[in-house]
């Protein structure tokens, strides 16, 4: 029985660190900005938290707690242009981006090891951390949702004139937004380097943005349910027989098509639909 | 020795035209961002590759990786694409699905080809180098800039002196419009994949002569200069990828001589970076609408 | 007492004069009517207002405030609201949440408080709601509250945006057309409460094709013909105006 669970340890644990990006993936979003940039911070996070381990010792704590606000700054800085930007250029600029991180990575190698990454970070991180931290972040983007923020952002990421017309600066919002991805994908980015040992560059590029892409347009963009649900399902779905597992990247790319098309909302935001429209009719049953 | 840079840097300016050209027409006439283009490219590189392994003539492997990757452009519009048209949402649907093609065909290359880096067999291409004034330039480099000439050539007759052109035009103004002309605008949309796919099959085959390496990854890289060489030049604008190809080769090709190396990446992404803010539009794009236009 | 008040207000799109020189005054706690064929001009007078589109030449003050060159949401802020003729609501949301963000701007909950889903946040949205109740209810709305705004008629769909626009608790409000596509009981029920508007004291800028409509309700009546007014006065004057009959004429047949 131990062995059993132990066996699904590391993929609770992917879960948890996963569920964090794809958060940092969904609120912005959310909010109406098409960035990609979450793979980027992540490994902002990761090096900031990483250097200050091997380099200096640092407590844990004070690397979390640093790589966080790294992402978190670097996001906010960042905001600026991309407020500039909308749809496509935004997802072409923060792609631009991820590519000047990993390149500028790879080319510190004294600061950062370069392609050969960093080695030997402590392991303090264990999966009771990974699942505290999900679960708050989880809470986090379910309380923006429930309260003023939920609604501006929704306002916005629908008709920025309406947005606008109202009395909400998209500037400041869609900068908050960016502001608490940094943070989460710092966070989850730091939290990565504390529980593996070694990071590298390329942990942090093209295929994290895909993965946790995938996340958040298989569960759904609108609720905090899509999020946790399409990591769920995408984690686990290739653990269940061998030849899934060996073409994961082939049943992400499949699934990224048949979702994108013919259920856009994701499969938990459609199914909340669902629910609620019966409810609907339900009472108009009842009322007639 | 500046002068020989300048020419390899023409010679790398070709291809990434014919890399840029279908992925500018594409936004061009649909405004989607094909994220699957640098996975076509690489696909037109393997085929080659295969068929030259399995004993085909250099020449047919050519028109070979030209016919797969302009199939395979046009199975990607029909596949991601083409519903997407219907309800609206091709912006941002349209870059998920296109990322989804791209990976399905990229892993699918990965495990063909095992995840090893192929090389054509030695003198695949004669290897001949010519010399004049203090100049070296290769058989292959010449008939890279040969065929790169003439496709582009090509397809500017095609948009621009033929009836086909016209309708393209038609299309990419108002696709109601055309429609009522009895234009059919998905076979229009088919035949402008076709030519995209086959334009950066075009260039994946003489990438992997050039370097004599493919691999399923090959096609990363040039969808990232892809962006830069479009946005640069102004999304959807030809004369304007074309320019920013040159400009994008030349000063490529010079950085990798004069600068550190390591850095040449991080400069070209963050020149991609502030021409997008400076100009978002590009060199020879047309402005769109405002941001508080409501589009979304 | 404040007024809105445009002066010399010019707008060109490339070529386009789509108006110029306009000089309009709506002061609070009336109902001005702005009328003018097809492609007048009315809706850009409106957009440039409320900072959707950027002004060529003249000014916009509110009172003594100059807002020309201010961005869209401080110009809400100063107490404009608006509607739109083409009817923007956020088609899947729920007609209560529809008009509830028309209480952003009176929202007072920190930014700390709904990032930590701390009380204050949820209080402030259950006041909201209960508010938002009251208005629905003022706009005879209640019943479909928790239905999607895009599945509603278009006549409610009209009477969500206004209540949305109302939310933002403005001084003035800007009309694009309200009554467009409805039917006259529909529209008299919407009258009662446009002069409910002024009674409040909120100065309404109604744009309207229905010159029926307008004379039963304006004050003073603005008419634009090619981005310009061509006259203006009280309702009897303009509609009797040969210069508004021959636009209105021309108009019709082009
Ligand atoms: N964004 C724009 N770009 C270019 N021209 C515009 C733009 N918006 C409006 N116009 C032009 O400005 C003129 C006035 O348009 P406007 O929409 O203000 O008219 P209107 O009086 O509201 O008409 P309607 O009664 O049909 O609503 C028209 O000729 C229109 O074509
Ligand atoms: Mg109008």
């Amino acid at each position: 029985m131990s062995n059993f669970i132990a066996g699904y340890l590391p993929l609770f644990d992917l879960y948890c660190l996963h569920v964090g990006l794809a958060l940092s993936q969904f609120i912005v979003l959310r909010a109406g900005v098409f960035s990609l940039a979450t793979a980027a911070f992540a490994g902002i996070g990761a090096y900031t938290a990483g250097i200050l381990a091997v380099d200096l010792g640092a407590h844990p704590v004070l690397g979390v707690l640093c790589g966080t606000l790294m992402g978190m700054l670097v996001a906010m800085v960042l905001s600026i242009p991309l407020a500039r930007l909308r749809g496509v250029y935004q997802a072409i600029a923060t792609v631009a981006f991820i590519q000047i991180c990993l390149s500028l990575n790879i080319y510190s190698e004294s600061i950062t090891g370069g392609a050969m990454g960093l080695n030997n970070i402590p392991k303090t991180v264990g999966t009771g951390t990974l699942f505290v931290f999900a679960a708050l972040a989880t809470y986090m983007i379910w309380a923006i949702e429930k309260g003023r923020l939920g609604r501006a952002f929704n306002t916005i990421r629908q008709d920025e004139a309406v947005a606008a017309s109202l009395g909400i600066s998209i500037r400041k919002h869609q900068m908050l937004a960016f502001a608490i991805s940094g943070a989460l994908a710092g966070l989850f980015g730091s939290l990565e380097a504390y529980h593996s040992y070694a990071i590298d560059p390329r942990q942090f590029g093209f295929h994290l943005l895909i993965t946790v892409l995938s996340y958040v347009i298989f569960g759904g963009r609108n609720s905090v349910i899509g999020p946790l649900a399409g990591a769920a399902f995408l984690i686990i779905l290739p653990e269940l027989a061998r030849p899934l597992a060996e073409n994961r990247m082939v049943i992400y790319g499949i699934m990224l098509i048949l979702v994108i098309n013919f259920m856009p909302k994701g499969v938990a935001d459609t199914a909340i639909d669902a629910i609620k429209a019966r409810r609907l009719t339900a009472k108009r049953g009842d009322s007639a | 020795m500046l002068a020989q840079q300048l020419l390899n840097g023409l010679v790398v300016s070709g291809v990434y035209a014919l890399f840029s050209l279908g992925f500018t027409l594409v936004f061009g006439i649909q405004r989607i961002l094909n994220l699957a283009h640098g996975a076509v490219f690489m696909t037109g590189a393997m085929v080659a590759y295969y068929t030259v392994d399995g004993g085909g003539p250099l020449w047919l492997a050519f028109i070979l990786a030209i016919i797969v990757s302009g199939c395979l452009s046009v199975l990607v519009e029909i596949t991601c694409f083409r519903r997407l048209r219907k309800t609206g949402d091709e912006e941002f649907g349209g870059v998920v699905s296109s990322i989804g093609a791209g990976l399905v065909i990229t892993t699918i290359a990965q495990q063909i080809s095992s995840t090893q880096i192929l090389r054509f067999p030695f003198e695949t291409f004669p290897v001949v180098i010519f010399r004049f004034w203090d100049l070296r330039v290769s058989m292959l480099q010449l008939f890279m800039a040969g065929a790169a000439l003439v496709m582009v050539l090509i397809l500017g007759y095609l948009f621009y002196k033929t009836a086909f052109g016209r309708r393209v035009r038609a299309v990419t103004d108002n696709e109601r419009a055309a429609t009522l002309m009895g234009i059919n605008p998905n076979r229009i949309y088919m035949q402008t994949y076709f030519l995209a796919g086959a334009l950066a099959g075009a260039a994946g085959v003489l990438v992997g002569l050039a370097f004599n390496s493919i691999s399923f990854v090959m096609g990363e890289p040039y969808m990232m200069f892809g962006f830069a060489i479009i946005i640069l030049g102004g999304l959807g604008s030809i004369p304007g990828a074309l320019l920013a190809s040159v400009i994008f080769g030349m000063v490529q090709t010079l950085t990798i001589a004069y600068l550190p190396s390591g850095l040449t990446d991080t400069i070209i992404f963050a020149a991609l970076f502030l021409i997008l803010l400076v100009r978002p539009h590009g060199l020879l794009g047309q402005e769109d609408a405002g941001n508080l236009g409501g589009r979304r | 007492m404040t007024s809105l008040k445009l002066t010399n207000l010019s707008k060109r799109f490339g070529g386009v004069v789509a108006s110029e020189d306009v000089n309009i005054e709506v002061p609070t706690g009336k109902i001005i009517g702005l009328i003018g064929p097809n492609g007048a001009g009315k809706t850009t007078i409106v957009n440039m207002i409320t900072g959707m589109l950027p002004v060529s030449g003249g000014t916009i003050h509110v009172g003594d405030t100059d807002i020309t060159h201010a961005p869209a949401h401080e110009i809400c802020r100063a107490g404009l609201a608006r509607t739109f003729q083409n009817i923007r609501l956020l088609g899947e949301a729920s007609v209560l949440d529809n008009v509830m963000i028309g209480f952003h701007r009176h929202e007072t909950s920190s930014t700390l408080a709904s990032l930590l889903g701390l009380p204050a946040s949820a209080r402030e949205t259950k006041a909201l709601k209960a508010r938002t109740m009251e208005l629905l209810a003022a706009f005879d709305l209640t019943e479909f509250s928790d239905y999607p705004a895009g599945g509603l008629s278009y006549g409610h769909q009209r009477k969500v945006e206004m209540a949305r626009a109302v939310a933002t608790n403005p001084n003035f409000v800007l009309l694009d057309e309200p009554i467009a596509g409805m039917n006259d009981v529909e529209s008299d029920a919407l009258a009662d409460i446009f002069e409910g508007f002024a009674q409040d004291g909120k100065g309404v800028l109604l744009i309207e094709h229905n010159v029926r409509f307008v004379a039963k309700l304006c004050s003073y009546v603005y008419v634009l013909d090619g981005g310009k007014l061509i006259s203006e006065g009280t309702p009897d004057h303009v509609l009797s105006d040969p210069a508004v009959i021959s636009a209105y004429l021309g108009g019709q047949d082009a």
